[in-house]
């Protein structure tokens, strides 16, 4: 809870329960929309794949915060729920004999993202019903199971042999298609990530102050009391799994259009950590720290590697006698990540967004730098 | 006060082969505050737990409304009108008061998955009415109005107490088990804390029979319409609350040889 400026009264229960109380907030959000809709424009064309990727990332997080942060399942696979949206959103794409009124008007692609959405939520259901009887540590231990199974050994192994095309399926351009509109640009691709964040972001923080969102929060918190409440624990768990693998899946669906393929090595255990590391440094219980995580980790990778290929090729040129050491340095992007995490519990345990949260209310109570409490 | 609103038949409870509870049997009386006392370690808290469904009796049966409850998850039984509050504080530490409150209303909303997310209609109306209910009905009856917008896990002990009792009667319940209450307050949260616990109890808006568990004799003696006395898992005496005190096997176990203790700790 932040501390609104001096001399706002609220004369209603829907004014004080809003989510945009001033108009000093309202003015910023559109500010906001606005700089995400002229993007494009801003910035120069090669950053436009790392904004879409920084979508992408916040789209997967969300269900890993959803899970972590805000209802306390540990989750450590979640890699698979987007890997098993993905596939579904392709397959439906290739393999369904769609009538071609649909293929002409758009619809397929989606289609296929709403059902996506759907399979990779029953998929986070299933490997989410032990969380029925086993908390913290063992609960890591099953979800890393729904990594393993799924992908090493269902996509991999069966899901890809489907058609014969050996492990990946390629979308050909043309086919991902949305009403009128062809994805085949980073433009279009961009601007349809950015819708996708801010329906997501829209949905998952009306669950969250609603009955559902504040259920999970207890479970987190006091599991006893909040069935002693009338929480149903399982019941809304599984409910928390649920919604953790749609949005899973939407992301999966979404990042097809981006590579215009999918292949089972876009969905390592390294993305179920990186993941779980975003939200880490963007703050765990925040939403807005899914995207300040999200930001940090692909601009800080896009720095280090232009850095690293700057470097290298200075070296190759000037000293090429010492031109080994360019091998060696290329693996700093993996290290910075870990790095960055370990900086942060020790630093900045409440993440990125706790920094916003004190920056805001700074400015609030300037000049007095206390509340009176 | 005749109909019984809770029955609890030969309960028993062993964790193992240490006999918690034996052969307890009670009646509460729907409207009354029926307390239960006896030395640390008797079972008070293992009755409670009982009751509210976190432990499950080894043979025994409960009814609450006259509706079989001994195998009923705890949540079942909070729609049927049962709410708690606990010896340690067991609030929502990462939560603002108003939003631990709100918990609370929990039953009583009932927007799906889809209207959350949408929000806008009817989720929103129904928050909205909840809110109201909160704030003019609980919040104002228990005087908390100042921090509804604070972080429960940073407040004072004595306001994070109000703040469970705020939470449990947000269930708008019909029976309510109050462990403890007044355990760690000074004495003017004390006397507050019992001022509302005569407010809901005797208050035509709420009318909720209490189940009390404390060791402050003073107010005990003071608020109960009934005391029941458990020693070691055995329920030795129950009465008036002058029955009780006047019982020589009470005294004898609760209090030692000494007579006429039977004073507060101020």
């Amino acid at each position: 809870m932040s501390y609104l400026p001096c001399g706002q009264y609220f004369e209603s229960y829907l004014d004080d329960q809003k989510w945009w109380r001033t108009p000093f907030i309202k003015a910023k959000m559109i500010f906001m929309l606005v700089v995400v809709l002229a993007l494009p424009y801003l910035v120069a064309s090669e950053w436009l794949s790392v904004f879409y990727t920084i979508n992408y990332y916040i789209l997967a997080a969300l269900g890993v915060q959803l899970l972590i942060g805000y209802c306390g399942q540990i989750t450590l696979g979640h890699a698979a729920f987007v890997a098993v949206g993905g596939y579904t959103s392709a397959m439906m794409i290739l393999f369904i004999p769609w009538p071609t009124f649909m293929v002409d008007s758009g619809l397929v692609y989606p289609i296929s993202i709403i059902c996506a959405g759907f399979t990779a939520a029953m998929w986070s259901v299933l490997f989410g019903l032990p969380s029925a009887r086993v908390k913290g540590f063992y609960l890591i231990m099953t979800t890393m199971a729904a990594q393993w199974i799924t992908v090493p050994l269902v996509i991999t192994q069966y899901v890809s042999q489907i058609g014969g095309r050996g492990q990946s399926f390629s979308l050909p351009p043309g086919l991902i298609k949305i009403g009128p509109w062809t994805i085949d640009d980073d433009v279009k691709i961009y601007y349809f990530s950015a819708f996708l964040v801010l329906l997501c972001l829209l949905a998952m923080g009306n669950i969250l102050r609603s009955k559902i969102g504040r259920a999970w929060i207890a479970i987190r918190d006091n599991d006893i009391a909040a069935e002693t409440m009338g929480v149903n624990i399982v019941v809304y768990k599984l409910i928390a799994f649920f919604v953790a693998g749609f949005f899973a899946g939407i992301a999966g669906a979404f990042w097809i259009s981006a590579l215009f393929f999918v292949s089972p090595e876009h969905y390592e255990w390294f993305y179920s950590l990186l993941w779980v590391g975003i939200i880490l440094i963007g703050g765990v219980g925040s939403i807005q720290g899914i995207v300040f995580g999200s930001a940090f980790v692909v601009i800080i990778f896009k720095l280090l590697e232009m850095g690293v290929l700057g470097i290298s090729e200075f070296v190759m040129t000037s000293y090429p006698e010492i031109g080994w050491v360019t091998t060696k340095i290329i693996f700093f992007k993996e290290s910075a990540f870990g790095l960055a995490i370990i900086f942060f519990l020790i630093y900045e345990p409440n993440g990125l967004s706790y920094r916003y949260w004190q920056l805001k209310n700074y400015f609030n109570l300037w000049p007095f730098s206390y509340t009176g409490k | 006060m005749s109909d019984v609103i809770l029955e609890a038949r030969n309960i028993f409870l062993s964790f193992h082969g240490v006999a918690a509870l034996t052969n307890v049997s009670f009646k509460v009386h729907k409207g009354e505050i029926f307390s239960i006392i006896g030395p640390n370690g008797a079972g008070k808290t293992c009755m409670m737990n009982c009751i509210n469904g976190l432990y499950h009796p080894k043979d025994g049966q409960l009814f609450l409304k006259g509706v079989d409850i001994t195998k009923m998850s705890p949540h079942k039984r909070a729609s049927m009108g049962l709410s708690r509050t606990f010896q340690k504080i067991e609030l929502f530490g990462g939560m603002t008061v108003l939003d631990n409150i709100r918990l609370g209303r929990h039953l009583h909303l009932n927007s799906g998955l889809l209207s959350s997310c949408i929000y806008w209609g009817k989720t929103s109306k129904e928050e909205i009415s909840a809110r109201k209910f909160i704030e003019e009905e609980i919040i104002d009856l228990l005087e908390i109005e100042s921090v509804r917008n604070e972080v429960t896990g940073m407040l004072p002990y004595g306001m994070q107490k109000r703040i469970e009792l705020a939470r449990a009667l947000a269930v708008q319940p019909e029976l309510i088990l109050l462990d403890e209450p007044l355990a760690g307050l000074n004495l003017e949260e004390t006397e507050d804390m019992a001022r509302f616990i005569v407010d809901i109890n005797e208050d035509k808006r709420w009318k909720v029979t209490c189940v009390l568990v404390e060791h402050d004799m003073g107010v005990v003696m003071d608020l109960s319409d009934r005391v029941m006395t458990l020693n070691f898992g055995v329920k030795i005496a129950e009465g008036t609350p002058k029955e009780v005190q006047e019982n020589p096997e009470v005294i004898k176990a609760y209090l030692g040889e000494v007579e006429d203790l039977y004073v507060s700790r101020r």
